[in-house]
């Protein structure tokens, strides 16, 4: 699929220069370009390498309370000045030509004023301006956030889940790994959240890939997405080892006979099936009941002698039963000279999610605490 | 699950008979049914040869490449079924993938239509049939240079799990009907139970348009063809490669060169005969590789106890043969009893053939089937290097998989339905809290 990327924050921003990245580093060209980094605070922009500069945007640094140096989290002011500039912001839109493309993804951090609040603006321009899915990826903020990040995250949630076709929800604490400096978790979490995105919307677009049996076409992505609400995406990959080529010669010579039963063959099938399994159990995007999928959507993807058909059969089949989705398309992807198979899954409008249940208690109580302090202004 | 369809309009009996068991109230056709169906009967003009020639037409991805599988198995055995040969699809990427079908004979549909936009309709049937609805005059251009007096009948070739084959399938089928006198064919691959609800909801109704809409579907199951030890590429390239054999050596029966007819050759309009029953027909098939000097190498592993090469004489080889036709893999299983009419092919050096073995097969039919009407012919081909035996079960009528993907369909209609009814609450519940004390920021 062909989709724009918008980065809108921090977080966002950063996300956007390494999906970006991971285009070029694996031969997705899945954006053609179309590339806008929106942010209030002038200085976000110096971490971006691969973001060109025309598509930096800087939004309110002539409003006194900004000035080019960010919204601090206050996630008002933030939609206030992105409604005030809202026919400025659709003037850069237009880079985007968004009528080439299939989709536009917006990314943003929900915690933060700009990510959640200037990102729910632009959601809501997009929503007007194309008739192209228009996508949210939202970065839930960790746990030793402060109140206001919390509160942030868990309305501007609703904001982004109401305008978008579909968020796909990126949970940092399930990811965050505390022996980790705050820089290096950064970059571990935006590579494991680059590789899911790029593989699973960037779909059909990687350069040397071999005509599937199974095609996934974009219209099957758009279709999945199509539940709305709140979407996540797992991953599981293996690594072909070099005794992959005698076992496939072994399997070769076994072939004919009726009456084996192998060890290999077998193996290739389970392998297939395992993966299935392993990405959508263990490395959700956002850890979720599963069962509460609406739709859902698998993808394998390497050498093609490396996927078993019985296995890529049965994986789809285990998690149309365990999903107790309504549908789950499921394509493969061969890669002649791939050193991995990769199994990615797309569990779309799923409505139990422990981490935002918690997320909006956290909320309630964060803003029961500063409403007992304060009264309300209006 | 009750089965409360009506036959349309001015069917008769044996129509409504052959009904009865695929359709099913609550899955309904893809494609308008409410057009009375005409059965026209077949128009045999004179032909030069008794070969029978197809125009074809692959419609959707597995169509497509079953049509590909088609050509090549023509080619490489010197035959000439398919003489036009036509894919349509609305994946730019699946259209690519044909090696045997000419890049001008390739129609992208949809890529302008808002859901399809050449990336394929999203496995959703009423996007396939609207798709093909809005390009009805960009199909029938595309029949412009099929000189249908050349041809014998039409062949529409489709899976039926997907949204293109099962949606635009119909379409195209009602429009070759229209246009056309000669018969139209369909030959439908029909989804595992492995591929899912929707590809069976999707089977379910199509099939459906696709019985009423042909004289005769051939049908494919792919749960019969599943195999352990394959990779992806593997597994549906045998498919396809095996239905491709069937349908190929059974259509294309016959002498090129009629100045020389031997008695018992078969002809188009037997053929043709066989499947003016309409319904659902399943396709029986197996050869032997032929040795030069010793004639017939009995490679049977499939258990014909009666059969002893060294004794054997020709005809009870041709009968054995047919025998582990029926009772092999059948193209879709079924009950042999249940067929209407069967047609029995022949094919291989004629040397080897037995009019006695033809004619004890064809008995040994008559009864396993139970319908008098089995015609047997032989099917010369100088150099071939197998003896192979088609065997055409028409309108058979009792296909437990056809009544497995009508329960799985109806199971996945309810499923869609009830999370279609809640969708928008368990988001809204998700979002917000009980107390209402969150509010979104825009």
């Amino acid at each position: 699929m062909k989709f724009a990327l918008v980065g809108v924050g921090g977080a966002g921003g950063r996300i956007v220069d390494r999906l970006h990245e991971e285009e070029a580093a694996t031969g997705r060209s899945f954006s053609n370009g179309s590339l806008l980094a929106f942010d209030t605070d002038r200085s976000a922009f110096e971490g971006m390498d691969h973001i060109p500069l025309d598509r930096h945007i800087l939004v309110g640094d002539t409003h006194p309370d900004i000035r080019g140096e960010g919204v601090d989290g206050d996630i008002e002011l933030a939609v206030s000045v992105a409604r005030e500039d809202r026919n400025e912001l659709h003037r850069e839109f237009d880079k985007l030509k968004l009528h080439e493309l299939d989709a536009v993804v917006l990314v943003g951090g929900l915690a933060g004023g700009t990510g959640g609040g200037l990102g729910a603006v632009i959601l809501e321009s997009l929503q007007t301006l194309t008739d192209i899915p228009v996508y949210a990826i939202g970065v839930l903020p960790d746990g030793g956030e402060p109140d206001q990040h919390i509160v942030n995250a868990a309305e501007s949630l609703q904001s982004f889940v109401r305008l978008a076709d579909s968020v796909i929800l990126f949970d940092n604490d399930a990811w965050h790994d505390s022996a980790d400096t705050l820089e290096t978790a950064y970059d571990s979490l935006n590579d494991g959240l680059a590789q899911r995105v790029s593989a699973m919307l960037g779909l059909n677009e990687l350069a040397d890939a071999d005509i599937a049996e199974n095609t996934l076409d974009s219209s099957d992505l758009i279709k999945t997405l199509d539940s709305g609400g709140i979407s996540v995406i797992g991953q599981a990959t293996v690594e072909l080892e070099d005794s992959g080529f005698f076992d496939r010669i072994v399997s070769l010579f076994r072939n004919g006979d009726e009456t084996e039963d192998d060890g290999t063959t077998t193996t290739l099938a389970m392998r297939t099936q395992d993966l299935v399994q392993e990405a959508t159990t263990r490395n959700l995007t956002t850890p979720c009941e599963m069962s509460s999928t609406d739709r859902g959507l698998l993808l394998v993807s390497g050498p093609a002698e490396e996927i078993s058909r019985k296995g890529f059969e049965s994986g789809r089949y285990w998690l149309e039963q365990e999903s107790d989705a309504a549908e789950v398309f499921a394509g493969d992807e061969p890669r002649p000279n791939g050193s991995t198979v990769t199994a990615s899954v797309l569990l779309s409008n799923v409505t139990e999610i422990p981490r935002v249940d918690r997320l909006k208690e956290r909320a309630v109580e964060a803003k029961q605490t500063s409403t007992s302090k304060h009264q309300p202004q209006d | 699950m009750s089965v409360l369809i009506e036959a349309p309009a001015g069917a008769s009996d044996t129509d409504s008979n052959r009904r009865r068991y695929w359709t099913s109230t609550e899955c309904n056709p893809v494609a308008d049914t409410a057009e009375t169906q005409t059965y026209l009967a077949t128009q045999q003009t004179q032909h030069q040869s008794t070969l029978m020639k197809l125009a074809t037409i692959g419609v959707g991805n597995a169509g497509t490449k079953i049509l590909d599988r088609m050509l090549e198995f023509e080619d490489k055995t010197n035959r000439s079924l398919c003489r036009h040969a036509m894919a349509i699809n609305t994946a730019r990427t699946d259209l690519a993938k044909p090696d045997f079908i000419p890049p001008e004979r390739r129609v992208l549909i949809g890529d302008t239509h808002q859901g399809a936009k050449g990336h394929g309709v999203g496995g959703d049937v009423e996007v396939g049939a609207d798709v093909a609805k809005t390009e009805i005059e960009e199909i029938r251009r595309a029949f412009d240079d099929v000189e249908i007096h050349d041809v014998d009948a039409l062949l529409v070739s489709a899976g039926l799990g997907g949204g293109t084959g099962s949606g635009a399938g119909p379409v195209v089928i009602d429009e070759l009907q229209k246009m056309y006198d000669e018969p139209v064919y369909g030959l439908g691959v029909l989804p595992g139970e492995y591929e899912g609800g929707r590809p069976a909801l999707n089977a379910a109704r199509s099939l459906q348009s696709f019985v009423t809409k042909v004289d005769n579907f051939v049908a494919f199951d792919n749960d019969a063809w599943r195999a352990r030890d394959q990779t992806i590429e593997e597994g549906y390239d045998e498919m396809n490669g095996e239905l491709a054999t069937r349908i190929v050596t059974l259509l294309a029966a016959g002498e090129k060169d009629d100045t020389d007819v031997a008695e018992n050759v078969m002809d188009s309009s037997d053929i043709m005969r066989t499947l003016d029953t309409g319904g659902i027909s399943s396709i029986g098939y197996a050869s032997s590789p032929v040795d030069a000097q010793k004639g017939l190498i009995g490679r049977f592993r499939e258990d014909d106890e009666e059969f002893n090469a060294d004794e054997a004489t020709d005809a009870t080889k041709i009968k054995g043969l047919v025998r582990r036709a029926v009772n092999s893999r059948l193209t879709i299983p079924c009950e042999v009893s249940s067929a209407d009419r069967v047609l029995v092919v022949i094919s291989g050096p004629p040397e080897m053939f037995a009019r006695k073995g033809l004619e004890s097969a064809r008995q040994w039919l008559e009864d396993t089937a139970d319908t008098v009407e089995v015609l047997a012919g032989d099917d010369p081909r100088e150099n071939a290097t197998e003896l192979a035996a088609a065997v055409l079960l028409s309108n058979v009528t009792e296909t437990p998989r056809v009544d497995e993907i009508q329960d799985q369909a109806v199971d996945a209609q309810n499923k869609i339905q009830e999370l279609d009814a809640v969708r928008e609450q368990e988001i809204e519940e998700l979002i917000t809290d009980d107390d209402d004390e969150l509010d979104p920021v825009v």
